[in-house]
């Protein structure tokens, strides 16, 4: 009889998930699974409602990262009305993306992936967090808490506030920037991006070195990679053309709204959460890890690959040094930590650059919109991967239809072909410890996943559900708690 | 500078932290309390409430290493923990379940272990204000079951007592700031 090894739930992640691993007669590992719980009904939750509303709406989806929903939908609404965001109501839409950015890749690497790195993977689990790296590096988080929350202090002098913002509208921004903002963000600004510069530098020549046989090894997949470059190939995370690579390296650009061409959702029995496809690659769906079959990536490293060149000059040397070393596609699972150390700098320049700008604090930074019918796909890179949010509407404005595709929905069958190449590797002959499963977590963590749960109660408890196959197929049990 | 780098809510006296994702029923009873908090005439001094919705990670990170800690943080959350719905009381974090033992995800819900450490190390007052649900819905449904509806202002008061007791007083799990529900169990309502 074959043995069950569960993982649940993974820590330091998003929300919440569960890893299974079947191992066979001999004690390897047959297969693995990692399930999600999906915030559900919430498309027909929309339905009926005034899609001006959305954009306040949809930041409630995920207190994570609420700015990335917030300006995709904004962006889906503008196509919905027809309208285009005059300059500074897109640059201070932009300069919000990027500021949360900041925020966003500061937290993962120090604190929630950084766990791993900088007390060890196979450190004690007790210490293996974020108290663990305050107590073993007290100036350094320090630092992480103190430039995590200029981001968040920025975000509220720009917008009002930064856990539920409100300011993107339909047509552009609703609140103009002053010059007396202006004049306190930009020292701000400053300091973060000394931060970043700071935290490659301490990344490269404290943290990777020590973990280049686990980057070479652990969780490594071949697969094609998804983001959004400009029209002259350089990274973007607000706005541009989706480009879909090959695991080659050769790619196609398309415009996001015709992203449903290209992309495909299959549905599989054991998860809740969908999993994207290449359908423009016509060879269907396979998570073999020896042949698979229409599997790309999103989030940093994909990102990374997929463009050509980065717009800010330091980032851009970083970006040069990565390829390099690594290639392209560098297909590393746990190079996205060193690609969200690039996109960390690239954007506090962008903050520094966007604030410079003379027209930013233009007072002209919205259209008028009228209701009508339509559809709009808005789309932006959300730090977790592409984010597309696609409306339709009646003649009065109100919502008809809703599709939306999260960054770490795209992401699903990668996350579990990694895991199941990261257990394979790492359990023999059914031996393994806490810091074996723990690095088929880190394979996890690597793609900065959010797996938001349907509800959440104090004691922790979820709606879970457990099934316990043998290495035959036979279903043995299915444990539900909810 | 370092004006800008500390966050208003750590230098408050008692920090209030309404958690819950307000597009789940009862799960929406955190924010509706800091809300009602916020929208008090008459506060009492000191006292910062915040509806952190689903983000209540970065405030705990802020509070806990930052360079300034308010005297006291409530936690306000809402429960399953098969008393009457509308049940409203305080309890300490060692007086939860731990499930997770050593989780920081923080996604949704400050772990219970990261609130004791937030009492041990950062020498912070922690206590939770939990009420009790009439059910989680398992699709988006907003708006609070009637019990929790009338459970928000039971809790606001309790709060607002807390701010007015001495630091360091002992909480009796469950007492005296335990108070049953105003009304019997409704049905879930949208709005």
């Amino acid at each position: 009889m074959g043995k069950t090894i569960t993982i649940a739930p993974v820590t330091r992640i998003e929300g919440h998930a569960k890893v299974t691993i079947h191992l066979d007669d001999a004690g390897n590992v047959a297969d693995t699974q990692v399930n999600v719980v999906e915030l559900r009904g919430f498309e027909k939750f929309c339905i009926g409602r005034p899609v001006e509303e959305m954009p306040r709406i949809v930041t409630s989806i995920c207190g994570v990262c609420p700015w990335s929903h917030h300006l995709a939908s904004a962006k889906a609404n503008d196509a919905v009305f027809g309208v285009t965001p005059p300059g500074a109501g897109r640059k201070l839409r932009e300069l919000c993306n990027a500021i949360a950015y900041t925020e966003e890749h500061i937290l993962h690497f120090f604190f929630l992936a950084g766990a791993d790195f900088v007390m060890g993977p196979d450190a004690d689990y007790a210490v293996r967090n974020v108290l663990g790296i305050a107590q073993a590096n007290p100036e350094i988080a320090k630092k992480v808490i103190r430039n995590r929350h200029m981001g968040a202090r920025m975000l509220s002098i720009v917008s009002g506030k930064s856990i539920h913002p409100v300011t993107a509208v339909p047509g552009g921004f609703s609140k103009p920037l002053t010059e007396q903002e202006r004049e306190r963000l930009l020292p701000m600004a400053d300091e973060v991006l000394e931060f970043a510069k700071f935290a490659i530098g301490f990344a490269k020549q404290s943290i990777f070195p020590k973990y280049l046989d686990a980057i070479k090894t652990l969780g490594v997949t071949k697969t094609g990679f998804l983001g959004t470059v400009t029209d002259d190939g350089a990274l973007n995370l607000y706005d541009g053309k989706l480009r879909l690579m090959k695991p080659d390296g050769s790619y196609t650009d398309f415009a996001y709204d015709r992203y449903a061409e290209h992309l495909g959702e299959k549905v599989l029995a054991w998860s809740y959460l969908k999993f994207p496809y290449a359908k423009a690659w016509g060879e269907g769906f396979d998570m073999n890890l020896d042949a698979p079959k229409g599997i790309y990536r999103t989030n940093t490293l994909a990102r990374i690959n997929v463009c050509d060149r980065v717009a800010t000059p330091l980032a851009q040397a970083e970006f040069e040094e990565f390829r390099a070393k690594f290639g392209r596609p560098a297909q590393h699972t746990l190079l996205y930590h060193y690609a969200r150390l690039i996109e960390l700098l690239y954007n506090a320049e962008l903050v520094v650059q966007l604030l410079n700008e003379p027209d930013i604090t233009s007072t002209e930074t919205r259209v008028p919109v009228k209701p009508r019918a339509g559809r709009g796909v808005g789309c932006v890179e959300a730090p977790r991967g592409t984010l597309i949010h696609d409306y339709q509407t009646d003649d009065e404005g109100m919502v008809t239809d809703v599709n939306l595709i999260v960054g770490t929905t795209h992401n699903n069958a990668p996350i579990n072909m990694s895991v199941k190449q990261a257990a394979t590797s790492l359990i023999k002959n059914g031996q393994y410890d806490q810091g074996v499963l723990n690095k088929v977590e880190m394979a996890i963590r690597a793609y900065d996943p959010c797996l938001s749960c349907a509800t959440h109660a104090l004691d922790g408890t979820l709606p879970v559900k457990v099934e316990i196959f043998d290495h035959t197929g036979q279903l043995l049990d299915t444990f539900v708690n909810c | 500078m370092s004006d800008e780098a500390t966050p208003e809510h750590c230098a408050c006296d008692t920090l209030v932290l309404g958690c819950g994702n307000e597009l789940f029923g009862d799960d929406g009873f955190g924010p509706a309390v800091a809300r009602r908090l916020r929208e008090m005439p008459d506060p009492p001094r000191g006292l910062c409430a915040l509806d952190v919705g689903t983000a209540v990670r970065q405030v705990l990170f802020d509070v806990l290493l930052g360079p300034r800690r308010p005297r006291r943080v409530v936690v306000v959350d809402a429960v399953d923990l098969n008393r009457e719905p509308g049940d409203v009381w305080a309890t300490e974090p060692a007086e939860l379940p731990v499930v997770k033992l050593d989780d920081f995800s923080m996604h949704q819900m400050p772990t219970s272990n990261l609130l004791s450490e937030l009492a041990r190390l950062a020498g912070v007052e922690v206590t939770c204000v939990v009420g009790q649900v009439s059910s989680f819905p398992r699709e988006v449904q907003p708006g609070l079951s009637a019990p929790m509806r009338a459970a928000v202002e039971r809790a606001a008061e309790i709060v607002v007592g807390m701010c007015l007791r001495p630091s360091g007083a002992q909480l009796t799990p469950g007492r005296p700031a335990q108070t049953g529900p105003a009304g019997g169990q409704g049905e879930p309502t949208n709005g």
